[in-house]
């Protein structure tokens, strides 16, 4: 795919053109946080921030969305809702775009799910490179997301006064084409993206002790560790780190009826392996009653569980669960503590 | 990913459901009722026995309840519902006529093509006899493609037995072997009292042959796969279904989840050799 | 036939009634389905054939008592409406007295400023079947509960804390702002309203079922609360729980 680049200044006029035809969102500042919004003016979007309060997969997983409409009682055929339009999410950095992979397996395995996937699917995702980590909390080189090379159409790397554009599916590239104003990029603007690169690289340090690799065996040695106890005890089973994360994607399904009460929708919202009633059924039994059992549950779900299912890791060393946690419950930390065999 | 590799989606999504009419309804115990549905579009259901599906009541919500009929006995299903909470007291209040949405048949049901040929030993714990009913019916239904049949069935007390009619019918035949006990027996109980695992006691198992079928309770599995292993089953010939909290059906929602694994996908119905290394399932 | 629908009141707060006021319309009109037979003052509990009783305040005179237990004996389902009447204790007070008043309210002085019985929640008195809790109650809620229990549904109440909703909204953490938060172990469902307009919850709610208090009080101390600032902050609502230990 071919490397462009783009003058910064022309980055502003590029988004204007964009928001013509789609809806643009971006990361966006929130009473001095960052969260991702729809970017109602170029000038709101915030290309150099990151470490925002939740992921941009409430775009395509959105905290509640309907399912269906039906009839209370059943007189008509109950309607599969799908709701979907354009966007261009622009900005998106490379843990989250790693993390959009994770999501991507898991609702395109055996039962497609098209609630996500037509989401997915009629968006582009326009990545922008870190520079330097978000903060203390993110570990994404030691999770090996800090580069990613598939899963956006464009992909922004500030070098001097331009961003050296890779191209990354045939719609990225049209899209720059259509709006005429990136240039090919010469052999000086390779030269200096891979001095970026390496730059870039140097800034971040690696945060786990050991080869990422080597997770899922600690883990497994692990099962019993009193650790998961000691972590249960500080736990508040709040959920904000499931929230928060980017590969998360269970979630509760409720019906909720018109004030006719003849019709009504049925709805999923987000939810979290971390609360209580998780795994409780009907007849009171809960099969993961111990706080520390929960917490256990998130770390082989992240750590494991999916990199069984899927082959990647289900944590991209975002960092967002950690920032959330009011116990500061941190990955690196407990993975590292694995590692020493408590 | 590239957003064209992911695949083709139905907009007819995974969570619709078909709708099917409640036929008939048959009270078995205190708690539980016995209901039988037809899909509208007047398709089978087409389950294997051992697999399940997400019930709707519509405005109160969805619960994945096991069909309890055979594929081998016509286009009607039924299922066995006890009332617990909303969507169960709801389908209790139904009468026939009444609509219902129906999604699956999900899950892995029982490997009846492999259990062909060999002795089988049913051993149901409460509710547990409501989704071993489905094989039990096919086996019987095929019976001279199995070795002998036993089958062992265990209530708290006798009112809670299930399809009394049926356990009568089993207990007549020659070639089945029914045993039934009680945890605790009534003025009228001339039967066996006692937990399942005191029927084992003298029961002939032939090891090389036999496949065991156990549904119940969570607390009954382990004492009864002890007593199974005791009687020298491979794990890979013991067969269990499991219940977890349920909301999708289909994979997505985490709720089902066992260590790695999904109970709606993979299971209900695992081998005691899957189960094994899973902390979390027994 | 319409069920009918009972609403009575005892001693709470204007932010209730006010939330009430507001809905009456709503649900008189839109909820056809049911009949409003008792409202308010225009009530007497003898005779009258409702299924449903909608209880607003907490009790807090000895004649209360009687009337409460007459309602309960009448109505098939009882719901609690709004903090007074679920949780009893300091209830909806906090809207007309200072903290001060407030503080020796839950410090048992409070012979001084009621010639009553300690205010407690309907449920010391007669059992209760489901709860509309919070200070105000929430609009929305109160027309799911009034959905569910005409659907045959029981109305379920979030077990899980504020802080679900909080990070579903994208609110910035007031404890990142430098104030303590009880959401954490306080009851959602609530959208989240406090934290949202910038505020600490102050668990109007009431607790989910199984907090973690400890590992909450940690974090309120390591936010620089002092223990008597945690006591003063669980007594705001929770007041009730702490006499009746
Ligand atoms: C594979 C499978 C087969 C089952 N087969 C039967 C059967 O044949 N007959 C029968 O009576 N019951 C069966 N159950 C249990 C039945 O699903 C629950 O009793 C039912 O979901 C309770 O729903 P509710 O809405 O009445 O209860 P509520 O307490 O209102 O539950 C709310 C929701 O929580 C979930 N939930 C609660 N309990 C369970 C549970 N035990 N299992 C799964 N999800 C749960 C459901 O989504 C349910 O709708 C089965 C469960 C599973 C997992
Ligand atoms: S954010 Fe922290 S306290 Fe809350 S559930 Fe997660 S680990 Fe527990
Ligand atoms: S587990 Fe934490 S660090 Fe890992 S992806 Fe999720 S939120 Fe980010
Ligand atoms: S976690 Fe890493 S990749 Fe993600 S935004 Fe922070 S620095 Fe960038
Ligand atoms: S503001 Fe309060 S409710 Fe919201 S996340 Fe923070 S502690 Fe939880
Ligand atoms: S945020 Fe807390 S104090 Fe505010 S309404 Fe909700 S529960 Fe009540
Ligand atoms: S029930 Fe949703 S994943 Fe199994």
């Amino acid at each position: 795919m071919p490397l462009k680049v783009i003058e910064k200044r022309d980055v502003e006029p590029l988004i204007r053109h964009l928001m013509e035809r789609f809806q643009v969102v971006g990361i966006k500042k929130k009473d001095g946080k960052n969260t991702y919004g729809v970017i109602e003016s170029p000038a709101e979007l915030r290309l150099d921030s990151c470490a925002t309060i939740t992921s941009p997969k409430k775009y395509f997983f959105p905290q509640r969305e309907t399912l269906l409409q039906f009839a209370v009682d059943g007189s008509w055929e109950p309607q599969a809702v799908v709701e979907a339009q354009p966007r261009i999410i622009f900005g998106m950095r490379p843990c989250d775009i790693a993390a959009t992979w994770m999501l991507d397996m898991a609702f395109s395995e055996v039962n497609a799910d098209a609630n996500y996937l037509e989401k997915r699917k009629r968006a582009l995702i326009i990545g922008v490179d870190c520079k330097e980590p978000c903060d203390e909390y993110c570990f994404c080189k030691s999770m090996g997301t800090l580069e990613v090379e598939t899963g956006y159409d464009l992909f922004f790397t500030a070098a001097d006064d331009t961003y050296i554009v890779r191209t990354g599916t045939p719609e990225g590239e049209a899209l720059l084409g259509e709006w005429g104003k990136a240039r090919e990029a010469l052999y000086e603007d390779r030269v200096k993206l891979r001095a970026v690169q390496r730059e870039k690289d140097e800034r971040f340090k690696e945060a786990l002790e050991f080869d990422v690799e080597e997770l899922p065996r600690f883990l497994e040695d692990s099962y019993r560790s009193l650790l998961w106890d000691v972590l249960g005890e500080k736990c508040l089973s709040c959920g904000s780190c499931n929230l928060v994360c980017p590969t998360c994607y269970c979630f509760n399904v409720l019906d909720e009826v018109k004030l006719n009460l003849s019709e009504g929708e049925r709805y999923r919202v987000w939810d979290s392996c971390q609360l209580e009633g998780f795994a409780k059924v009907a007849t009171g039994e809960n099969f993961r009653e111990r706080r520390g059992d929960r917490v256990r549950h998130r770390f082989f779900r992240k750590g494991k569980y999916m990199k069984e299912m899927f082959g990647r890791f289900g944590c991209v060393g975002c960092g967002r669960c950690t920032r959330a946690c009011l116990v500061h419950i941190n990955p690196i930390e407990v993975y590292n503590q694995l590692k020493g065999g408590e | 990913m590239d957003a064209r590799l992911l695949p083709t989606v139905d907009l007819d999504t995974i969570f619709r459901p078909r709708l099917a009419q409640l036929l008939n309804v048959e009270e078995m115990t205190a708690k539980e009722k016995l209901f039988t549905f037809q899909l509208k579009d007047g398709t089978p259901l087409g389950q294997d026995p051992g697999q399940f599906v997400e019930v709707s009541v519509f405005g109160i919500g969805e619960a994945p309840i096991s069909v309890s009929s055979s594929p081998t006995r016509g286009d009607t299903f039924e299922l066995c519902v006890r009332a617990v909470g909303n969507v169960t007291n709801a389908l209790h209040r139904m009468a026939p006529g009444a609509t219902v949405g129906i999604r699956g048949p999900f899950g892995q049901g029982f490997p009846v093509e492999e259990m062909r040929g060999r002795n089988v030993l049913f051993v149901a714990g409460g509710l547990g006899l409501v989704p071993l009913r489905s094989l039990i019916h096919a086996v019987l239904d095929m019976r001279q493609d199995f070795g002998a049949v036993t089958i062992l069935y265990g209530t708290k007390n006798p009112s809670e037995l299930l399809f009394r009619n049926e356990l009568a019918q089993w207990e007549a035949r020659d070639d089945v072997d029914y045993q039934v006990t009680v945890d605790v027996a009534d003025e009228s109980w001339r039967g066996n009292v006692g937990v399942i695992t005191t029927l084992f006691r003298g029961l002939p198992v032939d090891p090389r042959n036999t496949v065991a079928v156990i549904v119940g309770p969570p607390v009954m599995y382990r004492f009864v796969i002890r007593e199974v292993l005791g009687k020298g089953l491979p794990m890979g010939r013991i067969l269990v279904s499991l219940e977890r909290r349920m909301k999708c059906g289909v994979g997505k929602c985490g709720h089902c989840q066992i260590n790695g694994v999904y109970v709606c996908q993979k299971g209900p119905v695992f081998t005691y050799s899957e189960l094994r290394n899973l902390q979390e399932a027994i | 036939m319409k069920p009918k629908i009972a609403v009575f009141e005892f001693s709470s707060c204007e932010g209730c009634q006010l939330m009430f006021a507001n809905l009456e319309a709503e649900i008189l009109e839109v909820l056809g389905a049911v009949e409003i037979v008792n409202f308010r003052e225009i009530m007497t509990e003898k005779g009258d054939d409702y299924q449903i009783a909608f209880v607003e305040g907490a009790i807090t005179q000895e004649s209360e008592i009687e009337r409460l237990k007459k309602i309960r004996e009448q109505a098939k389902v009882l719901v609690a409406l709004g903090a007074c009447a679920h949780l009893g204790g300091v209830n909806c007070m906090k809207n007309y007295q200072d903290q001060e008043e407030v503080r020796r309210y839950v410090y048992k002085e409070r012979a001084e400023w009621f010639d009553t019985i300690p205010a407690r929640p309907l449920s010391a008195v007669v059992p209760v079947d489901y709860a509309v809790p919070g200070c105000p109650i929430d609009k929305k809620e109160l027309l799911e509960v009034t959905k569910s229990l005409l659907l045959g549904k029981k109305p379920s109440l979030p077990d899980y804390p504020v802080c679900v909703e909080c990070k579903m909204a994208e609110n910035i953490c007031v404890f990142d702002k430098g104030m303590t938060c009880l959401g954490p172990v306080t009851r959602a469902g609530c959208a989240t309203i406090c934290p949202t307009f910038g505020n600490k919850c102050e668990g109007c709610r009431g607790l989910v079922d199984n907090p973690n208090v400890n590992s909450h009080k940690q974090v309120l101390q390591e936010h620089g609360l002092s223990v008597q600032g945690i006591l003063n902050s669980f007594r705001m609502f929770e007041g009730y729980l702490e006499v009746a230990k």
